[in-house]
């Protein structure tokens, strides 16, 4: 709730240029990260590490005075608990996704694709369904993204369905579970911001959700009819692969869903699924315990007896644990740098300026405030890669708009979510793309292990988060007809039991 | 309200200027004053309040409604109680 404070308190940090060149760290970096992932399909997440870095350095020359605060500003944005949230979620997530791949899910998952008939066409439609259960399950649609695209993306591509049609249906489905389970970072964030109950605005928003998914799920359907599949070489050798064992990582997965729909901490959720998939990986055989961690020494000695320590050329550390919670450090880098970006603007005044613009000018009546309210989310949800720390931003903006308006709790934190999660999993600098895509063009990426057509250019995807835009779509159509708003006489929320 | 009304609640296309019956007594937000009296701005209806605390706006605070116009979505009320803050 970094936010809170910069939109009661005087800005901290003074600007050559006013208010508005607090913008100018996060400008810099939107049109960098534009430039580099959507003109020049570049999708390097240590190349947006870079642009982060020279946007910060270049908002030191507007700094009026000693540039200290503005220093201390950074490291007052990386501390916030939202940057380490995503981080634990992703570490975590990351380990138990690479886990079950050396645990041959994939091929289980082509087996059962096979065995049940999900051929290419419906592929999309089976995933953005299958995504969404888990992302509702374990509550974070990043770690939901990161497991599908680790590994039912590329079983779908093997089986023929369009690369660009599936990434897109997985990000669909995490924007979905993102904004719909009661454990996700966005919920609570959502509910807590706007004085509302986590439970009430779980069951409040299912209408806006389910409104939104069944057109998304025909689209997916009918999209998987008309676009065609990567031809890949030795596709059809691989799919003599497949094999059912693997399929009993679908019980790792349940037990994920099943203790995070408990109540329990997403910590605890992964950490359980992590423990079962690596008992099930060892008891049957579907992987070597170097394949889950491994120590590598260049020569023989005491250890190399034990199943974890191995000799090779190189020394090092290796397995799935390893691979799968590295992958993610160039992003934990880049969030680390965005959210003090993020605060730098909001202690330099150019929130608070932005939300004065709105109140005065453009949220004159109820329905425009509402409107106001949701292209407002979508705008900063659009400029911010984690949506989470863009919710943040943004979410005393919505309080004090619908305040304005007696719009009931539920209602705000509905249209906050809402638009949180689609903008975050849609434009190619949004931080589920950017997590999608690492998987594939990372070190261990699904192009390196299966060639160049597993690899899908961000950019390419925006149109075909359906459900994402559909969330919007509904909720700017909610917005002028009234469709789904309540106001504070009508319900009192109850207790904010979930912070 | 059952966990079924939950997910029931707010099915429906709401106007932007919702009506009030006096003898109603509701919580609102209130918004702003007009002539030191203070005011809550129900969607685009508004509700002057008699009786409120000079600093009443921003918050949440009961109401009997005591006149009502359905034509201008305009009425009055006196101040019950204060019952919470601004979210922020």
């Amino acid at each position: 709730m970094g936010a809170a404070g910069g939109s009661k308190t005087e800005p901290r940090i003074s600007f050559y240029g006013g208010k508005w060149a607090s913008t100018v760290p996060l400008g810099f970096f939107i049109l960098w990260a534009v430039f580099q992932s959507g003109v020049l399909g570049i999708g390097d997440t240590n190349g947006l590490v870079i642009g982060a870095l020279i946007g910060t350095i270049l908002g030191l020359f507007f700094v009026r005075g000693d540039w200290k605060t503005y220093a201390d500003t950074i490291f007052e944005g990386m501390t916030q608990r939202v940057a380490a949230t995503a981080i634990v979620a992703w570490l975590w997530a990351g380990m138990f996704a690479e886990t079950l791949q050396v645990g041959g899910f994939v091929e289980g998952l082509i087996f059962a694709a096979d065995a049940l008939n999900v051929g290419a066409a419906t592929f999309p439609a089976a995933a953005f369904v299958l995504c969404g259960l888990l992302a509702t399950g374990i509550g974070t649609g990043y770690g939901a993204t990161v497991a599908f695209v680790t590994l039912f993306f590329p079983a779908g591509v093997l089986i023929g369905a369009n690369p660009v049609l599936l990434f897109a249906a997985i990000l669909s489905g995490a924007v979905f579970g993102d904004n719909l389970a009661p454990v996700s970072d966005t919920t609570i964030v959502s509910a807590v911001t706007q004085d509302a109950d986590i439970g009430g605005v779980v069951a409040s928003r299912f209408k806006y959700a389910i409104v939104a998914a069944v057109p998304a799920f025909i689209a997916y359907l009918i999209m998987g009819s008309v676009l065609s599949g990567a031809s890949l070489e030795g596709a059809a050798a691989l799919r003599d692969t497949a094999t059912a064992p693997g399929l009993v990582h679908l019980i790792s997965m349940g037990v994920v869903i099943a203790t995070a729909v408990a109540g329990r901490h997403i910590v605890e959720a992964i950490s359980w699924g992590l423990v079962v998939a690596v008992g099930f990986n060892l008891a049957l055989g579907l992987s070597s315990v170097s394949d889950i961690l491994v120590f590598t020494v260049t020569e023989a000695g005491t250890f190399t007896a034990l199943p974890f320590v191995a000799v090779g050329d190189t020394a090092g550390v290796g397995g799935s644990l390893y691979a799968g919670a590295i992958g993610f450090f160039p992003l934990i880098v880049l969030t680390l740098l965005i959210v003090s970006m993020a605060q730098i603007m909001i202690r330099g005044g150019g929130f608070a300026a932005i939300q004065e613009f709105l109140l005065n000018s453009v949220a004159t009546t109820v329905r425009r405030a509402e409107v106001t309210m949701v292209l407002g989310t979508a705008a900063i949800n659009g400029m911010i890669t984690i949506n989470t720390a863009a919710e943040i931003a943004i979410a005393p903006y919505i309080a004090r708009i619908g305040e304005k308006f007696n719009i009931n709790g539920y209602r705000r934190a509905n249209i906050l979510d809402a638009n949180t999660s689609a903008l975050g999993y849609i434009f190619p600098w949004a931080g589920g793309v950017l997590v999608g895509y690492q998987v594939m063009v990372g070190p261990n990426g699904l192009g390196a292990e299966y060639g160049p057509e597993m690899v899908v250019n961000p950019i390419e995807v925006v149109p075909y988060v359906f459900h994402g835009w559909f969330l919007v779509i509904v909720f700017l159509v909610a917005a002028v007809t009234g469709f789904g708003r309540e106001y504070v006489p009508d319900r009192t929320s109850g207790e904010v039991s979930r912070a | 309200m059952s966990a079924l009304d939950k997910f029931l609640a707010g099915w429906s296309f709401r106007s932007s200027t919702p009506d009030y019956e006096p003898g109603d007594t509701i919580e609102v937000m209130v918004t702003g004053e007009k002539g030191g009296e203070a005011t809550a701005r129900i969607g685009d209806s508004i509700l002057r309040i008699e009786g409120a605390p000079d600093d009443a706006v921003d918050t949440r605070v009961l109401v009997a409604v005591e006149t009502w116009d359905g034509s201008t979505h305009r009425g009055t009320g006196t101040y019950r109680e204060t019952v919470g803050g601004s979210a922020f």
